[in-house]
Protein backbone atom coordinates (compact mmCIF):
# COMPACT_ATOMS: atom_id res chain seq x y z
CA UNK A 1 0.00 0.00 0.00
CA UNK A 2 1.32 3.43 -0.93
CA UNK A 3 0.94 6.51 1.19
CA UNK A 4 -1.49 7.99 -1.33
CA UNK A 5 -3.72 4.94 -1.13
CA UNK A 6 -3.61 4.97 2.68
CA UNK A 7 -4.41 8.68 2.81
CA UNK A 8 -7.33 8.32 0.44
CA UNK A 9 -8.75 5.28 2.21
CA UNK A 10 -8.49 6.54 5.78
CA UNK A 11 -8.89 10.31 5.57
CA UNK A 12 -12.46 10.23 6.86
CA UNK A 13 -11.51 7.92 9.72
CA UNK A 14 -8.66 10.16 10.82
CA UNK A 15 -10.75 13.28 10.51
CA UNK A 16 -13.69 11.70 12.36
CA UNK A 17 -11.43 10.47 15.16
CA UNK A 18 -9.85 13.89 15.56
CA UNK A 19 -13.19 15.70 15.34
CA UNK A 20 -14.69 13.58 18.12
CA UNK A 21 -11.51 13.66 20.15
CA UNK A 22 -11.14 17.44 20.08
CA UNK A 23 -14.84 18.32 19.63
CA UNK A 24 -13.61 21.23 17.53
CA UNK A 25 -14.15 21.21 13.76
CA UNK A 26 -11.49 23.80 12.95
CA UNK A 27 -8.93 22.11 15.15
CA UNK A 28 -9.81 18.73 13.62
CA UNK A 29 -9.28 20.08 10.09
CA UNK A 30 -5.93 21.55 11.00
CA UNK A 31 -4.83 18.50 12.97
CA UNK A 32 -5.84 16.19 10.11
CA UNK A 33 -3.51 18.06 7.77
CA UNK A 34 -0.73 18.03 10.35
CA UNK A 35 -1.30 14.30 10.90
CA UNK A 36 -0.89 13.45 7.23
CA UNK A 37 2.15 15.71 6.89
CA UNK A 38 3.76 13.93 9.81
CA UNK A 39 2.63 10.53 8.53
CA UNK A 40 4.26 11.28 5.19
CA UNK A 41 7.56 11.98 6.94
CA UNK A 42 7.28 8.81 9.03
CA UNK A 43 5.84 6.58 6.33
CA UNK A 44 9.10 4.61 6.06
CA UNK A 45 8.51 3.45 9.64
CA UNK A 46 5.11 1.98 8.90
CA UNK A 47 5.29 -1.81 9.09
CA UNK A 48 2.17 -3.55 7.68
CA UNK A 49 3.04 -6.71 9.60
CA UNK A 50 2.56 -4.90 12.90
CA UNK A 51 -0.84 -3.35 12.20
CA UNK A 52 -3.09 -1.78 9.61
CA UNK A 53 -2.45 1.60 8.02
CA UNK A 54 -5.60 2.90 9.69
CA UNK A 55 -4.35 1.99 13.15
CA UNK A 56 -0.94 3.49 12.39
CA UNK A 57 -2.48 6.73 11.08
CA UNK A 58 -4.67 6.95 14.19
CA UNK A 59 -1.56 6.55 16.35
CA UNK A 60 0.07 9.45 14.52
CA UNK A 61 -3.16 11.45 14.83
CA UNK A 62 -3.28 10.79 18.56
CA UNK A 63 0.25 12.12 19.03
CA UNK A 64 -0.67 15.23 17.06
CA UNK A 65 -3.88 15.66 19.07
CA UNK A 66 -2.07 15.31 22.39
CA UNK A 67 0.40 18.00 21.30
CA UNK A 68 -2.61 20.15 20.43
CA UNK A 69 -4.21 19.56 23.83
CA UNK A 70 -1.00 20.50 25.61
CA UNK A 71 -0.51 23.70 23.65
CA UNK A 72 -4.20 24.50 24.04
CA UNK A 73 -3.98 24.06 27.79
CA UNK A 74 -1.02 26.43 27.94
CA UNK A 75 -2.81 28.93 25.73
CA UNK A 76 -5.98 28.78 27.83
CA UNK A 77 -4.01 29.31 31.04
CA UNK A 78 -2.30 32.29 29.48
CA UNK A 79 -5.30 33.95 27.87
CA UNK A 80 -8.36 32.93 29.81
CA UNK A 81 -7.86 35.53 32.50
CA UNK A 82 -7.96 38.32 29.93
CA UNK A 83 -10.52 36.89 27.53
CA UNK A 84 -12.54 33.74 28.25
CA UNK A 85 -12.57 31.39 25.28
CA UNK A 86 -15.69 31.34 23.17
CA UNK A 87 -17.63 28.11 22.86
CA UNK A 88 -17.94 27.12 19.22
CA UNK A 89 -21.06 25.35 18.02
CA UNK A 90 -19.93 21.92 16.89
CA UNK A 91 -21.78 18.95 15.45
CA UNK A 92 -20.16 15.57 15.93
CA UNK A 93 -21.87 13.92 12.97
CA UNK A 94 -24.81 14.15 10.65
CA UNK A 95 -27.82 12.20 11.83
CA UNK A 96 -27.21 12.35 15.58
CA UNK A 97 -30.01 13.57 17.81
CA UNK A 98 -29.42 16.91 19.59
CA UNK A 99 -29.60 15.06 22.94
CA UNK A 100 -26.85 12.68 21.91
CA UNK A 101 -24.77 15.55 20.51
CA UNK A 102 -25.16 17.30 23.85
CA UNK A 103 -24.29 14.14 25.77
CA UNK A 104 -21.17 13.58 23.65
CA UNK A 105 -20.08 17.16 24.30
CA UNK A 106 -20.28 16.51 28.05
CA UNK A 107 -17.88 13.57 27.88
CA UNK A 108 -14.21 14.14 28.58
CA UNK A 109 -11.77 14.10 25.68
CA UNK A 110 -10.47 10.70 26.83
CA UNK A 111 -13.99 9.23 26.87
CA UNK A 112 -14.88 10.68 23.46
CA UNK A 113 -11.64 9.26 22.11
CA UNK A 114 -12.45 5.70 23.08
CA UNK A 115 -16.01 6.02 21.73
CA UNK A 116 -14.64 7.36 18.45
CA UNK A 117 -12.18 4.51 18.09
CA UNK A 118 -14.43 1.63 19.18
CA UNK A 119 -17.79 2.82 17.87
CA UNK A 120 -17.29 5.37 15.11
CA UNK A 121 -14.24 3.71 13.53
CA UNK A 122 -15.42 0.27 14.68
CA UNK A 123 -11.93 -0.82 15.72
CA UNK A 124 -11.61 -3.96 17.80
CA UNK A 125 -10.33 -3.78 21.37
CA UNK A 126 -6.83 -4.86 20.34
CA UNK A 127 -6.33 -2.16 17.73
CA UNK A 128 -7.92 0.55 19.86
CA UNK A 129 -5.83 -0.39 22.89
CA UNK A 130 -2.68 -0.26 20.74
CA UNK A 131 -3.51 3.31 19.71
CA UNK A 132 -4.33 4.32 23.28
CA UNK A 133 -1.31 2.55 24.73
CA UNK A 134 -3.36 0.64 27.28
CA UNK A 135 -4.51 -2.95 27.72
CA UNK A 136 -7.59 -4.24 25.82
CA UNK A 137 -9.37 -4.80 29.15
CA UNK A 138 -8.73 -1.24 30.19
CA UNK A 139 -9.93 -0.06 26.81
CA UNK A 140 -13.21 -1.97 27.16
CA UNK A 141 -13.68 -0.62 30.68
CA UNK A 142 -13.21 2.94 29.44
CA UNK A 143 -15.72 2.37 26.66
CA UNK A 144 -18.32 0.96 29.05
CA UNK A 145 -17.91 3.91 31.39
CA UNK A 146 -18.26 6.37 28.51
CA UNK A 147 -21.37 4.64 27.18
CA UNK A 148 -22.89 4.56 30.64
CA UNK A 149 -22.30 8.30 30.98
CA UNK A 150 -23.93 8.86 27.62
CA UNK A 151 -26.85 6.71 28.64
CA UNK A 152 -27.30 8.62 31.91
CA UNK A 153 -27.08 11.96 30.14
CA UNK A 154 -29.72 10.89 27.63
CA UNK A 155 -31.92 9.55 30.41
CA UNK A 156 -31.62 12.85 32.28
CA UNK A 157 -32.43 14.78 29.11
CA UNK A 158 -35.52 12.66 28.52
CA UNK B 1 -32.40 5.13 25.49
CA UNK B 2 -31.05 1.59 25.84
CA UNK B 3 -27.37 1.08 25.17
CA UNK B 4 -28.10 -1.02 22.07
CA UNK B 5 -30.02 1.87 20.47
CA UNK B 6 -27.38 4.29 21.58
CA UNK B 7 -24.66 2.24 19.89
CA UNK B 8 -26.77 1.86 16.77
CA UNK B 9 -27.25 5.60 16.52
CA UNK B 10 -23.57 6.28 17.09
CA UNK B 11 -22.57 3.66 14.50
CA UNK B 12 -24.99 5.10 11.97
CA UNK B 13 -23.28 8.43 12.25
CA UNK B 14 -20.91 9.22 9.45
CA UNK B 15 -18.21 11.83 9.63
CA UNK B 16 -16.75 12.95 6.33
CA UNK B 17 -13.81 15.26 5.95
CA UNK B 18 -14.69 18.61 4.35
CA UNK B 19 -13.70 19.02 0.67
CA UNK B 20 -10.99 21.59 1.48
CA UNK B 21 -9.33 19.14 3.91
CA UNK B 22 -9.60 16.37 1.32
CA UNK B 23 -7.91 18.59 -1.26
CA UNK B 24 -5.18 19.54 1.20
CA UNK B 25 -4.44 15.91 2.02
CA UNK B 26 -4.42 15.04 -1.67
CA UNK B 27 -1.72 17.67 -2.23
CA UNK B 28 0.29 16.33 0.70
CA UNK B 29 -0.02 12.78 -0.61
CA UNK B 30 1.24 13.88 -4.01
CA UNK B 31 4.63 14.57 -2.43
CA UNK B 32 4.87 10.95 -1.31
CA UNK B 33 7.35 8.76 -3.13
CA UNK B 34 6.13 5.62 -4.83
CA UNK B 35 5.83 2.28 -3.07
CA UNK B 36 9.07 1.75 -1.28
CA UNK B 37 10.63 -0.85 0.88
CA UNK B 38 9.62 -0.55 4.49
CA UNK B 39 12.74 -0.19 6.50
CA UNK B 40 12.86 -2.56 9.38
CA UNK B 41 16.08 -0.95 10.61
CA UNK B 42 15.70 2.56 11.95
CA UNK B 43 18.04 4.56 14.13
CA UNK B 44 15.37 4.73 16.78
CA UNK B 45 15.03 0.94 16.90
CA UNK B 46 18.79 0.57 16.91
CA UNK B 47 19.08 3.09 19.76
CA UNK B 48 16.55 1.13 21.86
CA UNK B 49 18.99 -1.79 21.82
CA UNK B 50 22.30 0.03 21.59
CA UNK B 51 21.80 2.56 24.41
CA UNK B 52 21.08 0.04 27.22
CA UNK B 53 23.86 -2.24 25.96
CA UNK B 54 26.32 0.67 25.88
CA UNK B 55 25.20 1.76 29.35
CA UNK B 56 25.65 -1.75 30.73
CA UNK B 57 29.09 -2.05 29.12
CA UNK B 58 30.13 1.36 30.43
CA UNK B 59 28.94 0.41 33.91
CA UNK B 60 30.83 -2.86 33.74
CA UNK B 61 34.01 -1.09 32.60
CA UNK B 62 33.71 1.63 35.24
CA UNK B 63 32.90 -0.80 38.02
CA UNK B 64 35.43 -3.31 36.80
CA UNK B 65 38.25 -0.81 37.04
CA UNK B 66 37.18 0.42 40.47
CA UNK B 67 39.59 -0.47 43.26
CA UNK B 68 38.29 -3.35 45.32
CA UNK B 69 37.31 -2.78 48.93
CA UNK B 70 38.61 -6.23 49.75
CA UNK B 71 42.13 -5.30 48.74
CA UNK B 72 44.11 -3.61 51.50
CA UNK B 73 46.19 -0.60 50.52
CA UNK B 74 49.63 -1.31 49.14
CA UNK B 75 52.44 -1.07 51.64
CA UNK B 76 54.96 1.65 51.13
CA UNK B 77 58.58 0.99 50.40
CA UNK B 78 60.91 -0.67 52.88
CA UNK B 79 58.23 -1.49 55.39
CA UNK B 80 58.56 -5.20 54.99
CA UNK B 81 54.79 -5.50 54.58
CA UNK B 82 53.33 -7.47 51.69
CA UNK B 83 50.87 -5.72 49.43
CA UNK B 84 48.11 -7.80 47.86
CA UNK B 85 46.53 -5.39 45.37
CA UNK B 86 47.76 -5.61 41.81
CA UNK B 87 50.21 -2.87 41.04
CA UNK B 88 50.18 -1.34 37.62
CA UNK B 89 53.19 -2.38 35.57
CA UNK B 90 54.21 1.22 34.99
CA UNK B 91 54.52 1.78 38.72
CA UNK B 92 58.02 1.45 40.03
CA UNK B 93 58.94 -1.44 42.28
CA UNK B 94 60.33 -0.80 45.73
CA UNK B 95 63.64 1.00 45.88
CA UNK B 96 66.15 -0.79 48.09
CA UNK B 97 68.32 1.66 50.05
CA UNK B 98 71.46 -0.49 49.96
CA UNK B 99 74.59 1.23 51.23
CA UNK B 100 77.54 -0.53 49.53
CA UNK B 101 80.08 0.45 52.19
CA UNK B 102 78.03 -1.03 55.01
CA UNK B 103 77.32 -4.70 55.58
CA UNK B 104 73.59 -5.30 55.25
CA UNK B 105 71.52 -8.43 54.76
CA UNK B 106 68.79 -7.90 52.21
CA UNK B 107 65.79 -10.13 51.57
CA UNK B 108 62.95 -9.41 49.17
CA UNK B 109 59.76 -11.15 48.11
CA UNK B 110 58.15 -10.32 44.82
CA UNK B 111 54.88 -11.77 43.51
CA UNK B 112 54.11 -11.27 39.85
CA UNK B 113 51.22 -12.00 37.56
CA UNK B 114 52.69 -13.23 34.29
CA UNK B 115 51.30 -14.54 31.03
CA UNK B 116 53.59 -17.55 30.80
CA UNK B 117 55.15 -19.05 33.89
CA UNK B 118 57.76 -21.14 32.07
CA UNK B 119 59.02 -18.20 30.04
CA UNK B 120 59.10 -15.97 33.12
CA UNK B 121 61.12 -18.60 35.04
CA UNK B 122 63.68 -18.79 32.23
CA UNK B 123 64.02 -15.03 32.09
CA UNK B 124 64.26 -14.69 35.87
CA UNK B 125 67.10 -17.21 36.02
CA UNK B 126 68.80 -15.43 33.12
CA UNK B 127 68.45 -12.08 34.90
CA UNK B 128 70.00 -13.54 38.07
CA UNK B 129 72.93 -14.93 36.06
CA UNK B 130 73.52 -11.68 34.22
CA UNK B 131 73.84 -9.89 37.58
CA UNK B 132 76.42 -12.40 38.86
CA UNK B 133 73.79 -14.17 40.90
CA UNK B 134 72.19 -17.60 40.71
CA UNK B 135 68.97 -19.43 41.40
CA UNK B 136 69.26 -21.45 44.59
CA UNK B 137 65.87 -23.11 44.14
CA UNK B 138 63.21 -23.26 41.45
CA UNK B 139 59.81 -24.86 41.84
CA UNK B 140 57.29 -24.58 39.01
CA UNK B 141 54.00 -26.33 38.31
CA UNK B 142 51.21 -26.00 35.78
CA UNK B 143 47.63 -27.24 35.70
CA UNK B 144 46.23 -26.65 32.24
CA UNK B 145 46.38 -22.95 31.48
CA UNK B 146 47.12 -22.08 35.08
CA UNK B 147 50.67 -22.17 36.36
CA UNK B 148 52.68 -21.10 39.39
CA UNK B 149 56.38 -20.99 40.20
CA UNK B 150 58.48 -20.14 43.23
CA UNK B 151 62.13 -19.18 42.81
CA UNK B 152 64.79 -18.30 45.33
CA UNK B 153 67.43 -16.15 43.72
CA UNK B 154 70.74 -15.12 45.19
CA UNK B 155 71.78 -11.74 43.84
CA UNK B 156 74.85 -9.72 44.82
CA UNK B 157 73.69 -7.11 47.29
CA UNK B 158 74.93 -4.25 45.18
CA UNK B 159 72.81 -5.44 42.24
CA UNK B 160 69.60 -6.13 44.14
CA UNK B 161 67.93 -2.93 43.00
CA UNK B 162 68.66 -3.68 39.36
CA UNK B 163 67.42 -7.24 39.87
CA UNK B 164 64.10 -6.12 41.38
CA UNK B 165 63.64 -3.58 38.58
CA UNK B 166 64.27 -6.14 35.84
CA UNK B 167 62.25 -8.90 37.50
CA UNK B 168 59.32 -6.53 37.99
CA UNK B 169 59.21 -6.04 34.25
CA UNK B 170 58.37 -9.71 33.77
CA UNK B 171 54.74 -9.12 34.71
CA UNK B 172 52.37 -7.20 36.95
CA UNK B 173 53.39 -6.88 40.58
CA UNK B 174 50.72 -8.27 42.87
CA UNK B 175 52.69 -8.02 46.09
CA UNK B 176 56.20 -7.20 47.23
CA UNK B 177 58.15 -6.89 50.43
CA UNK B 178 61.71 -5.94 51.38
CA UNK B 179 63.65 -6.85 54.51
CA UNK B 180 66.89 -5.02 55.15
CA UNK B 181 68.98 -5.46 58.28
CA UNK B 182 72.14 -3.49 58.90
CA UNK B 183 74.93 -5.74 60.27
CA UNK B 184 77.64 -3.10 60.26
CA UNK B 185 77.13 -2.08 63.89
CA UNK B 186 77.52 -5.70 65.08
CA UNK B 187 80.67 -6.13 62.98
CA UNK B 188 82.12 -2.92 64.38
CA UNK B 189 81.43 -4.13 67.91
CA UNK B 190 83.10 -7.44 67.08
CA UNK B 191 86.17 -5.62 65.74
CA UNK B 192 86.40 -3.60 68.92
CA UNK B 193 86.07 -6.77 70.95
CA UNK B 194 88.80 -8.46 68.87
CA UNK B 195 91.06 -5.43 69.42
CA UNK B 196 90.52 -5.67 73.16
CA UNK B 197 91.21 -9.40 73.09
CA UNK B 198 94.45 -8.83 71.14
CA UNK B 199 95.52 -6.29 73.73
CA UNK B 200 94.80 -8.84 76.45
CA UNK B 201 96.72 -11.43 74.45
CA UNK B 202 99.77 -9.18 74.28
CA UNK B 203 99.66 -8.58 78.03
CA UNK B 204 99.46 -12.20 79.17
CA UNK B 205 102.04 -14.96 79.26
CA UNK B 206 99.88 -17.72 80.64
CA UNK B 207 99.66 -20.32 77.81
CA UNK B 208 96.19 -21.45 78.79
CA UNK B 209 94.90 -17.94 78.97
CA UNK B 210 96.52 -17.06 75.61
CA UNK B 211 95.01 -20.16 73.99
CA UNK B 212 91.55 -19.21 75.26
CA UNK B 213 91.87 -15.61 74.05
CA UNK B 214 93.19 -16.75 70.66
CA UNK B 215 90.27 -19.17 70.28
CA UNK B 216 87.84 -16.42 71.17
CA UNK B 217 89.41 -14.09 68.59
CA UNK B 218 89.26 -16.76 65.89
CA UNK B 219 85.62 -17.51 66.69
CA UNK B 220 84.70 -13.84 66.37
CA UNK B 221 86.62 -13.59 63.08
CA UNK B 222 84.83 -16.67 61.70
CA UNK B 223 81.50 -15.23 62.77
CA UNK B 224 82.26 -11.89 61.09
CA UNK B 225 83.43 -13.60 57.91
CA UNK B 226 80.25 -15.64 57.85
CA UNK B 227 78.14 -12.50 58.30
CA UNK B 228 80.00 -10.72 55.47
CA UNK B 229 79.59 -13.73 53.17
CA UNK B 230 75.91 -13.98 53.95
CA UNK B 231 75.46 -10.26 53.36
CA UNK B 232 77.19 -10.40 49.99
CA UNK B 233 74.14 -12.01 48.42
CA UNK B 234 70.62 -10.76 48.79
CA UNK B 235 67.94 -13.46 48.89
CA UNK B 236 65.12 -12.75 46.50
CA UNK B 237 61.97 -14.88 46.64
CA UNK B 238 60.05 -14.67 43.42
CA UNK B 239 56.48 -15.98 43.09
CA UNK B 240 55.02 -16.19 39.61
CA UNK B 241 51.44 -16.99 38.67
CA UNK B 242 49.25 -16.79 35.59
CA UNK B 243 46.24 -14.39 35.75
CA UNK B 244 43.75 -17.12 36.73
CA UNK B 245 45.66 -17.63 39.94
CA UNK B 246 45.41 -14.07 41.14
CA UNK B 247 42.08 -12.95 39.72
CA UNK B 248 39.44 -13.10 42.40
CA UNK B 249 36.62 -15.17 40.91
CA UNK B 250 33.88 -13.27 42.74
CA UNK B 251 35.01 -10.01 41.17
CA UNK B 252 33.50 -10.93 37.82
CA UNK B 253 30.23 -11.81 39.49
CA UNK B 254 30.31 -8.63 41.50
CA UNK B 255 30.70 -6.59 38.31
CA UNK B 256 27.91 -8.55 36.66
CA UNK B 257 25.74 -7.91 39.72
CA UNK B 258 26.54 -4.19 39.56
CA UNK B 259 25.73 -4.07 35.86
CA UNK B 260 22.50 -6.00 36.49
CA UNK B 261 21.58 -3.62 39.28
CA UNK B 262 22.24 -0.69 36.98
CA UNK B 263 20.06 -2.22 34.28
CA UNK B 264 17.29 -2.84 36.83
CA UNK B 265 17.54 0.76 38.06
CA UNK B 266 17.34 1.96 34.45
CA UNK B 267 14.27 -0.20 33.88
CA UNK B 268 12.60 1.19 37.02
CA UNK B 269 13.43 4.73 35.89
CA UNK B 270 11.95 4.11 32.45
CA UNK B 271 8.84 2.60 34.04
CA UNK B 272 8.48 5.62 36.32
CA UNK B 273 8.82 7.99 33.35
CA UNK B 274 6.22 5.96 31.46
CA UNK B 275 3.79 6.03 34.39
CA UNK B 276 4.29 9.76 34.94
CA UNK B 277 3.61 10.34 31.26
CA UNK B 278 0.45 8.24 31.47
CA UNK B 279 -0.79 10.17 34.52
CA UNK B 280 -0.16 13.51 32.78
CA UNK B 281 -1.93 12.26 29.67
CA UNK B 282 -4.96 11.08 31.64
CA UNK B 283 -5.12 14.43 33.41
CA UNK B 284 -4.94 16.21 30.08
CA UNK B 285 -7.77 14.15 28.60
CA UNK B 286 -9.99 14.27 31.68
CA UNK B 287 -11.52 17.54 30.45
CA UNK B 288 -14.35 17.81 28.04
Amino acid sequence: MTFQQAAEAHLDDVYGYLAWFTSDRFAAEELTAVTFERALRLWHRFDPSRGSARTWLCQVARTVALDHFRSERRRVRREELAAPSESVDFRFAEGLSPELEDALARLTAGEREVVALRVLLDLDAGAASRILGISPTNCTTRLNRALKKLEEALHAAA
Amino acid sequence: MPQRDLLAELRAAHVAAPPEVRERIRLIALEAPGPGVHRRFTWRRAAVVAVPVAAALAAAVVLGTRPSHHNPPRASAVRGLPAHGAIAPQEKAFSVPVTPKRVQTVGATLSLRVRSVSRAVQRAVAIAGSLSGYASSVHAQTHGAHGTATLTLKIPRTHVQAAIRRLSALGTITSESIDLTDRQAGLNADERRIARLRAQLAGTTDPKRRAAITARIQALQRQDASTRRAAHYATLHLRLATPAAVTHPSRVWRDVAWAGGGAAALAVLLLAVHLARRVRENRLLSRS
